[in-house]
């Protein structure tokens, strides 16, 4: 009783949060983004063709009409076609979300696992040559641009001027053989590129978590690390972890990862969504969208009650 | 220690993945004679109403039938019939075509039709595909084809579009031939029957489908699409596809030139030959090439211009490197298209003025921009010296092209530009700033720091020749097409082999926001354009295309042009010709390769 | 006077924090970086070097010599000047996208926070919440859009991005600060609330303001690559961001001057800044005060 209460609190304070991102990406991207007419008219067009198909585009009507038209649309999940391939916008979710997840998931679990590791022997060796190692190290990776490491893995993986091993583009998830070979020079560039950003950030909340009292005296009483920092420090660092964890997950599930996406040729939302910019596709634009707001409040609902799941002291509001 | 066995698990993962990577890939058609196309751009939707680009072509005139194709090998290209069973019957005046149907196409089986099984194409869905265009209901790409030339189509088109009322000037007389009646003579209509804008397309499948027909395709051509998607599309053959024997003869083959391209073997056997046909669309140069050359994927692939001097061992002959020329076949020749730079001549402070004084400034200044350039540069850097420069818009591939120009016009003369900046009183504090449109694309921008370079050379200053960058080439056409910009460089595909298809980019009527760019409006070049309109090929329409042409040197309404020229390589055990120009696809059926290895 | 002195945590912390940067090593050597190539970019902006960016010259693709230090590019134009003339570029990005979003950060963080459960307060966190629910990069797309054509583009576009971030940590620092005796000292004899944040409370919020705006700074040097290379970043001129978009097209053919050249520069003033960032923040922590003392 209490927690549906709660729930429906919480999605009715989703609801401004919703319509404040579709508002500003509807008026940015659709109001403003590219206009499609001109790839449809043909070479030799007459004013009256431009015109009928801007009305066939609905580009005629008044801006709230069609942020109204929106709204419905996204709440009756009915999303419409494509407008450069004509098919339907749901089934172009379907193919490509799972495949951006397939792409992104490996790299990111790796990259946390390996972050959380890392920062864990920083934390515990704290200001010893251990933890400033691996810092300056963070710091370096931190300091790389996404696109050098994608085109320098690229070169050494992939070209006659490296191992020359993997793919340069392309995607197969027929079996686990060809997802293997198509996923790992993304993956390894995924992880080298969050790497540094995940363990400085478990470290400091590792490093916080270790100069707390009760781990200060279980250290004086000769307890060892894999009982502290297993039983004490990672259990009460669960809520940082959780949440950052949680709120990347929109980012992996919708947003894919364009740059990652676009340079190897993948065929992911990421990509879908960044295609569907630059021509203008605003039924898919306008899907993605609403989807990665839908699934911000869901994840913000979740992390709360998450949060009361791995800490009874934090009360429902 | 906890930390020390995730790395470990995670290092014995990565060993695994390295490992399982190293596994061949399985190949989904394995033990089937598969040929492995490729291409350089993606085909986003294969309607044929929308069969605006040589991608699309590809999938749609394979998918579909289409009444008339160009002959396999025959140079320059040469129309035969394809569904159609004769050459059309051309009335006296040119206004009426009469067009017999073979009674042998048949389309693919799709739950689409009655039964499930595909039936037999007649003059009726010939008359509906074209009809389609015109549908106000539809977005049609290929409608300006014949917008106005089909006698009574507006007119039905704006009496509702019933299917079921008659145009006049498009009727099946029975089932298997077809009547055209245009309003004016119109000498390339049988070529834009061969275009995919033509295909023929089954009214059950625009009924069971409609707009899903971007993705799928029901038609009568040599393959069935089996699957689509923007990486690749997989044919198999259209079992219900008509007995048709390749007769190299015809097609015009010459043992002299093909005899190395296995293609004697075919002869008179019933196209296609493979299992499969998959065309894989890849974009990235690179990734092309690397699957190329790994000799287990695509078969075919462009030659990449940053590839070219590691290739080839020369350029003029083109010529492969030895270790090259054994594995590959090579073919090569200019594009079916060129690519230039125009003025926009509504712009005042380039183009036409009011004051015929500054006009005629104007004109001084864009002739001193052209000299200024170097297409020899332009040629070498970006297009590996492959290109061909040439004067005027008449690329050399098409027969009306004018060996004897001179070439003054593409030559490299900066003296000559400062002399003329000079001269017309020309300097840095008056010359007007130009608005430089480009695509955000990194290619483009290297071009327009090459422009600007040129012009800072004479004497332009870098701020006068100002770059507006549009992030897509959508919004690049649209300001294209609403003349927002004074200096433009495009390119073109021919859509068919005749110059009336280039020299209409420079024609009055056709100015933004048509086709015609640089907004050139001369009422000697549109009185000479109407008349060979409606003229039948020969010595006499030359000589005044070739007229126009000159015009437009004269005129300096841009910097024109080159035609790159492509360089094709494929496997040796692949048996076939490719062909990339004029739209390329019709060559597919004739495809075949050794017997799969096992 | 009715006006209430500040609490001069400042020049205590300053000084404090100047000495132990001065010890820091490692952070005076990433100073030192920092100080290099701002110095760079200031002759470029006097026009002593890196003029030369644009000129097109006899051979592309030419390796390095005596005359092109870093060879050239496909237009024949020297990498060498496009790489120092980029560093100017850097310098304007990071120093725009920087100081302003750090301000629009302090403000909306101050007035949010100072402000906090009121309607103010509830708006600004809904435009907040709002813009970091829309994926980044799509969002800088969008706007990079919108006012297409317009050189700031890329800037406004991060500016709106990055200042929500300078704005949370703000507002939790005014929420401790405002309950502060100065602050309600203040208030009792009747200082205008416009005077208390802007004269007493935000002052104190600088060493949160410096930390977020080097890491800002670094961030859009960062980004500018990114956006250059899907074609929204720099629209006129040569930036570190188009000189590796360009290598894109030039690594699988081997030349790889341009790639080294940017990332190198880059990366060297990225990595500085970085080291830079945390020392200034070990420096300016206060917790770190009480235990050194």
């Amino acid at each position: 009783m209490q927690l549906g209460l709660y729930l429906l609190r919480r999605i009715a304070t989703g609801i401004p949060l919703i319509l404040g991102v579709t508002f500003i990406s509807f008026l940015l991207m659709v109001y403003f983004g590219p206009d499609m007419t001109f790839e449809l008219v043909g070479k030799n067009p007459t004013a009256e063709q431009i015109a009928q198909v801007r009305i066939q585009l609905g580009y005629d009507q008044p801006f709230l009409v069609r942020y109204w038209h929106y709204l419905v649309e996204l709440a009756t999940l009915d999303l419409g076609r494509s407008i450069s391939t004509g098919e339907s916008v749901r089934s172009l979710l379907a193919e490509t979300v799972p495949v951006s997840m397939a792409l992104t998931l490996p790299g990111f679990v790796l990259g946390n696992l390996l972050g959380i590791g890392l920062a864990l022997l920083a934390a515990w060796f704290r200001g010893g040559w251990v933890d400033r190692g691996i810092m300056a190290f963070s710091v370096i990776g931190m300091s790389i641009s996404f696109l050098i490491i994608i085109i320098a893995f690229q070169v050494f993986f992939s070209s006659r001027y490296g191992i020359n091993y993997f793919p340069v583009r392309g995607w197969d998830m027929r079996s686990l053989g060809s997802y293997l070979y198509y996923v790992t020079v993304p993956t390894l560039a995924i992880v080298f590129v969050s790497l540094g950003y995940n363990t400085r950030f478990y470290r400091a909340v590792f490093v916080e978590e270790i100069g707390r009292d009760h781990i200060r005296t279980a250290r004086a009483f000769g307890a060892g690390p894999v009982a502290i920092l297993g039983k004490y420090v990672l259990k009460n660092s669960l809520i940082p972890i959780v949440t950052r964890i949680m709120f990347s997950i929109p980012s992996i599930v919708i947003a894919g990862s364009l740059l990652i996406e676009s340079y190897f040729g993948i065929p992911g939302v990421g990509k879908l969504a960044y295609d569907a910019v630059t021509t203008g596709d605003q039924p898919v634009l306008k899907a993605v969208v609403g989807a990665t707001a839908l699934l911000f409040v869901v994840v913000l609902i979740l992390n709360d009650m998450l949060y009361r799941a791995v800490d009874p002291r934090v009360a429902l509001k | 220690m906890k930390p020390l066995t995730t790395a470990r698990s995670l290092a014995a993962s990565l060993a695994l993945t390295l490992a399982l990577a190293g596994c061949s890939k399985p190949e989904p058609d394995a033990g089937l004679k598969v040929y492995r196309h490729s291409a350089a751009g993606v085909p986003t939707n294969i309607d044929p109403l929308q069969a605006a680009t040589v991608y699309s072509n590809l999938v749609v005139v394979n998918a579909y039938d289409t009444l008339y194709r160009y002959k396999y090998l025959e140079r320059p290209y040469t129309l035969t019939p394809n569904l159609a069973a004769a050459m059309p019957k051309v009335s006296e005046d040119g206004l009426v075509y009469t067009i017999p149907l073979k009674e042998s196409g048949r389309y693919i089986d799709s739950p689409a039709f009655e039964g499930g099984k595909g039936r037999t194409v007649t003059a009726h869905d010939v008359v509906f595909s074209l009809k389609r265009h015109f549908d106000p209901e539809n977005t049609s790409q290929g409608k300006w084809l014949w917008a106005g030339r089909i006698k009574g189509m507006e007119a039905w088109a704006e009496a509702g579009a019933d299917y079921e009322a008659t145009v006049p000037g498009l009727r099946a007389l029975d089932d298997f031939t077809l009547r055209v009646e245009l309003t004016a003579p119109f000498p390339q209509f049988v070529h834009t029957l061969a275009m995919g804008f033509a295909a023929v397309v089954p009214p059950e499948a625009v009924a069971a489908y409609g707009r899903d027909l971007g993705t799928r395709a029901v038609g009568s051509g040599p393959y069935e699409l089996l699957e689509y998607s923007k990486q690749q599309v997989r044919f198999q053959p259209n079992p219900n596809f008509r007995e048709e024997p390749l007769d190299l003869e015809a097609e015009g083959y010459d043992p002299s030139a093909h005899a190395a391209y296995g293609l004697a073997d075919l002869d008179g056997k019933a196209p296609p030959f493979v299992d499969r046909l998959e065309i894989d669309f890849i974009q990235e140069s690179s990734a092309r090439w690397a699957s190329f050359t790994s000799g287990r994927e695509i078969q075919f692939s462009g030659l990449p211009v940053e590839q070219t001097e590691a290739v080839l061992a020369s350029k003029d002959p083109i010529t492969l490197k030895p270790e090259y020329a054994k594995r590959y076949h090579m073919e090569s020749g200019p594009e079916a298209g060129l690519v230039f730079t125009v003025f926009n001549m509504d712009d005042p402070d380039i183009g036409y003025h009011e004051d015929p004084e500054r006009e005629a400034r104007n004109r001084e200044l864009r002739c001193a921009m052209r000299d200024a350039f170097d297409w020899e540069a332009r040629n070498q850097r970006f297009y590996s010296g492959l290109g061909i420069v040439f004067p005027g818009v008449i690329p050399p591939i098409l027969e009306e092209f004018d060996a004897s120009l001179s070439r003054a016009s593409v030559a490299h003369n900066p003296q000559q530009a400062r002399e003329r900046l000079k001269a017309a009183g020309w300097n840095e504090d008056n010359l007007p700033v130009l608005d430089y449109g480009l695509v955000s694309s990194v290619l483009a921008r290297e071009m327009f720091e090459s422009f600007r370079g040129r012009m800072v050379d004479v004497g332009i200053p870098r701020e006068k020749i100002n770059g507006e960058t549009f992030a897509t080439f959508g919004d690049y056409n649209r300001a294209l097409r609403t003349s927002k910009l004074s200096i433009m460089g495009y390119g073109w595909q021919l859509d068919y082999p005749d110059a009336e298809n280039v020299l209409q980019l420079f024609y009055g009527p056709n100015a933004s926001p048509g086709s015609n760019a640089s907004n050139y409006d001369n009422p000697e070049y549109n009185r000479l354009f109407r008349q060979t309109k409606t003229m039948q090929p020969g010595p006499e329409r030359t000589e005044i295309y070739r007229r126009m042409n000159r015009m437009l040197i004269e005129d300096c309404v841009g910097i024109i042009g080159l035609t790159r020229s492509h360089v094709s390589l494929w496997h040796k055990d692949v048996k076939g010709l490719p062909d990339t120009a004029i739209l390329g696809g019709f060559w597919l059926r004739f495809v075949d390769v050794d017997a799969a290895t096992p | 006077m009715t006006d209430v002195e500040a609490p001069t945590q400042s020049s205590g912390l300053w000084s404090r924090a100047w000495r132990r940067l001065r010890r820091d090593r490692a952070g005076m050597a990433a100073l030192l970086v920092v100080a290099t190539y701002f110095a760079v970019a200031c002759t470029v902006w006097l026009g002593l070097a890196g003029q030369g960016w644009s000129a097109l010259g006899a051979d592309s693709f030419a390796p390095a010599s005596a005359e092109h230090w870093f060879g050239t590019t496909r237009n024949g134009q020297d990498i060498f000047a496009r790489t120092i003339y980029s560093t100017r570029v850097a310098f304007e990005i990071g120093l725009v996208v920087a100081i302003s979003s750090t301000l629009l950060g302090a403000l909306f963080g101050a007035l949010s926070g100072y402000f906090a459960g009121s309607w103010i307060d509830e708006t600004i966190l809904w435009v907040k919440g709002t813009l970091d629910a829309i994926p980044f990069f799509l969002f800088v797309v969008a706007v990079a859009y919108a006012v297409q054509g317009h050189p700031l583009a890329m800037h406004f576009a991060m500016i709106v991005t990055f200042w929500t971030t300078t704005g949370r940590y703000v507002r939790g620092e005014v929420i401790k600060l405002r309950n502060m005796e100065f602050v309600e000292a203040a208030r009792a004899v009747g200082v205008s609330q416009a005077s208390i944040i802007f004269r007493h409370v935000l002052p104190n919020t600088t060493h949160i303001l410096l930390v977020q705006a080097t890491i800002v700074f670094v961030t859009a040097i960062k980004a500018e690559v990114i956006l250059s290379f899907l074609g929204l970043g720099v629209q006129d001129g040569v930036s570190w961001g188009l000189m590796i978009s360009q290598s894109t097209n030039e690594v699988t053919a081997g030349f790889f001057n341009n790639f080294i050249a940017a990332s190198v520069a880059m990366f060297m003033l990225v990595m500085a800044f970085n080291f830079f960032a945390d020392a200034l923040q070990d420096a300016l922590d206060p917790r770190k005060v009480e235990e050194a003392s």
